[in-house]
């Protein structure tokens, strides 16, 4: 970061990431959204969604440009029922193993390898559906990984997980990570990442006997630490420019922040919730700081345009919104 | 009358902004949006899309992909609100929202109101008539099913299973269907009924009874539940309430699911209690109708309060107090007119079933 710096030192430029959500105003938010999926019998329930998700994009500012969610609740009941179509075709099939070859050890095989099997489908569809979805300063993110490349990544490390039972599920992860934020653009800005599995075995090895040797206090560092490395760990570069991101987040932070949550919820009877996500947003918005020296204001569109229904795009079976 | 507003604008291509001038007429049906190089194009109302936060209020048009008109302008963005709104721009929800933050509170509290009133005097009634629509069947299979798991972790005492049949083949239980009794080996005093007729006692609760009227009360009692169809109308009751419950609180959160789920919970609990104390009445009019000393239910109620030395709050207890069932039935009682005809089959048979 301090290299990066100097070298730079006379185009730097000043980024400032604010929230500006209101809890009353997430909590008429989720009040309507509450009314109209009552009486919709539960249908509006993407639609509500959607408009959950726009105000949070949209009350997140980066110097003082808001950022925009542009996913509808059409768009999000379309992947609603892709997931009820997967699902019936799915128990159609273990009823037919079942009923018809009569084998319950290949039924139940066959549920748990079909559900497994759409997790890595799902990462890649949620993600180009979210990034296409979200813009600022009318420029698009988007999500270049290579699906069948993340599919097939993704069951080798599934399978040297199980080879090393479980210990390589560091590794797992963080190679998700690494590959899913590569290949985020914003524009003409490619996002990095330089997480690796070996550091975050160890910081969870960490955390995890220090949580249990101060009976459980070191939990709210180790959330610090869990957060303090994803986001060191993310870069973004144009050509020769770059950004580099590092957190400011504490455990006393993480400690008044999630204690703070918890009281507001449990005294509340769970109504203060819309108060307690906005303060987790602005927690994060008010400890995520950037260092570098891309122009913001000199970015440009690359990412198509996210055509839906009848699009090339439109392939990916599973584009969904999960996160 | 045209107006002039400055605006901020980015055009989708590129993130820098650049200023911009918006002449538009008052019904806002068209924003004239002007370049300071002097390029100048049409934004129709029906392509555009906006959020409005506080004073500023951001455009976007359908067909300039990306680009945002950014305007910092309470007035304007009144006027466009309202403009829109007329051209039926505005979805619902937005419409709702800006009601303002007590208006929206009041409608939900009221919905709420009339959903709670729904599930406490439209639910119950409803719930029992589609009780009603189900066929015998449905019950006989849900018995089945329960017995058969039962019976794996349990020991059935057969001989008595035998005396507990012929005991019962002695006495009008007042039954639309075929009952069945199984008496089985456990220290545990109780009894229960399934709705396929299917009734077991446990022998506890039989080493405990001084004489055959208090076993011709509980037979009566458990009976009863299978008459009126119990177990099937609290099915419906409580399959009901949950999809109330899940419909209520699914965009909610987690802690208020929980928390409206033992609400849930406890008023199960409390329309077993009215199931129970039905049970209670119409037990007792068949110790009358055997001609079988009706307090031999008053005594059945003595022992079990001796078993329950720990008496819970009624509240969350699914039978009524002990003792105040004890004493609903010595008031009907006093309240009767009954005869008593001693019946030497089901003395000998209940010796036979305490041994």
């Amino acid at each position: 970061m301090e290299t990066s710096m100097t070298q730079n030192i006379n185009q730097t430029e000043n980024y400032h990431l604010e929230f500006f959500g209101k809890g009353s105003e997430y909590f008429a938010i989720m009040i309507v959204n509450w009314l109209l999926t009552l009486i919709t019998f539960g249908f509006y329930y993407p639609w509500a969604r959607a408009k959950r998700l726009r105000y949070v994009y949209g009350q997140t500012a980066l110097n003082n440009e808001r950022f925009h969610f542009a996913g509808t609740g059409k768009e999000m009941f379309r992947g609603f029922i892709k997931i009820i179509l997967f699902y019936i075709a799915v128990i159609a099939l273990y009823i037919l193993l079942l009923k018809v070859v009569k084998s319950p050890a290949l039924a139940i095989l066959f549920l748990y390898l079909a559900i497994f099997a759409i997790i890595p489908f799902a990462i890649h569809g949620s993600f180009r559906y979210r990034m296409s979805r979200t813009s600022y300063r009318g420029i698009r993110f988007g999500y270049r990984g290579n699906r069948n490349e993340f599919v097939k990544n993704f069951f080798k490390w599934v399978l040297f997980t199980i080879l090393t039972l479980g210990i390589y599920s560091a590794w797992l992860q963080m190679n998700i990570r690494r590959y899913t934020h590569t290949n985020i653009r914003y524009g003409d800005v490619e996002f990095s990442n330089n997480c690796s599995g070996g550091e975050w075995f160890i910081l969870n090895l960490k955390g995890y006997f220090l949580t249990l040797i101060t009976l459980g206090i070191y939990i709210f560092w180790w959330q610090r630490d869990i957060f303090n490395y994803y986001i060191n760990n993310m870069e973004m570069t144009k050509g020769e420019q770059e950004i580099a991101c590092y957190s400011t987040a504490t455990g006393g932070g993480f400690f008044a922040l999630l204690m703070g949550n918890l009281l507001i919820i449990v005294f509340t009877l769970g109504f203060g919730k819309a108060w307690a996500d906005m303060r987790t947003q602005k927690f994060i918005c008010d400890n995520v700081k950037m260092e570098g020296n891309i122009n913001l204001e000199e970015i440009h569109q690359t990412e198509e345009e996210y055509t839906n229904a009848f699009g090339e795009d439109a392939m990916d079976f599973f584009e969904i919104d999960l996160a | 009358m045209k107006n002039i507003i400055e605006a901020k604008y980015f055009d989708g291509q590129s993130s820098a902004s650049q200023q911009i001038s918006i002449v538009y007429d008052e019904t806002i049906n068209e924003l004239c949006l002007q370049t300071l190089d002097g390029v100048s194009f049409i934004w129709q109302s029906e392509d555009l899309q906006f959020e409005q936060y506080d004073s500023l209020l951001e455009i976007r048009n359908k067909n300039y992909s990306g680009a945002i008109l950014k305007i910092d302008n309470k007035d304007f963005s009144q006027k466009f609100y309202e403009s829109m709104k007329q051209n039926k721009r505005v979805d619902i929800h937005t419409r709702l929202l800006n009601l303002g933050f007590s208006k929206i509170i009041a409608i939900a509290a009221c919905l709420l109101g009339l959903i709670v009133l729904a599930y406490f005097y439209v639910l119950p009634p409803l719930a029992e008539k589609s009780a009603e629509l189900l066929p015998e069947s449905f019950d006989n299979e849900i018995g089945n099913t329960f017995m058969e798991a039962f019976l794996n972790e349990s020991e059935v005492d057969n001989e008595k299973t035998k005396y507990i049949e012929q005991f019962a083949s002695e006495l009008n239980l007042g039954n639309t269907k075929p009952l069945h009794f199984t008496v089985v080996k456990s220290d545990e005093v109780n009894a229960f009924a399934l709705p396929n007729g299917q009734i077991v006692v446990y022998t506890a609760i039989l080493n405990n009874m001084e004489n055959s009227d208090e076993l011709v009360a509980l037979l009566g009692h458990e009976a009863s539940h299978v008459n009126n169809r119990h177990s099937t109308k609290m099915l419906c009751r409580n399959l009901a309430g949950y999809m109330i419950v899940s419909l209520l609180f699914s965009d909610v959160n987690g802690i208020m699911a929980v928390i409206a789920g033992n609400a849930q919970e406890l008023h199960s609990l409390s329309y077993s209690r009215k199931f129970e104390q039905e049970a209670d009445e119409q037990g007792l009019k068949i110790l009358m109708n055997n001609n079988v000393n009706p307090n031999g239910i008053v005594k059945l109620f003595e022992q079990l309060e001796k078993e329950n030395k720990f008496s819970v709050p009624q509240i969350i207890s699914t039978h009524p107090l002990t003792k105040e069932r004890k004493e609903n039935m010595q008031k009907i009682i006093s309240e009767s007119i009954y005869e008593i005809t001693p019946n030497g089959n089901l003395t000998s048979l209940f010796e036979h079933l305490k041994k």
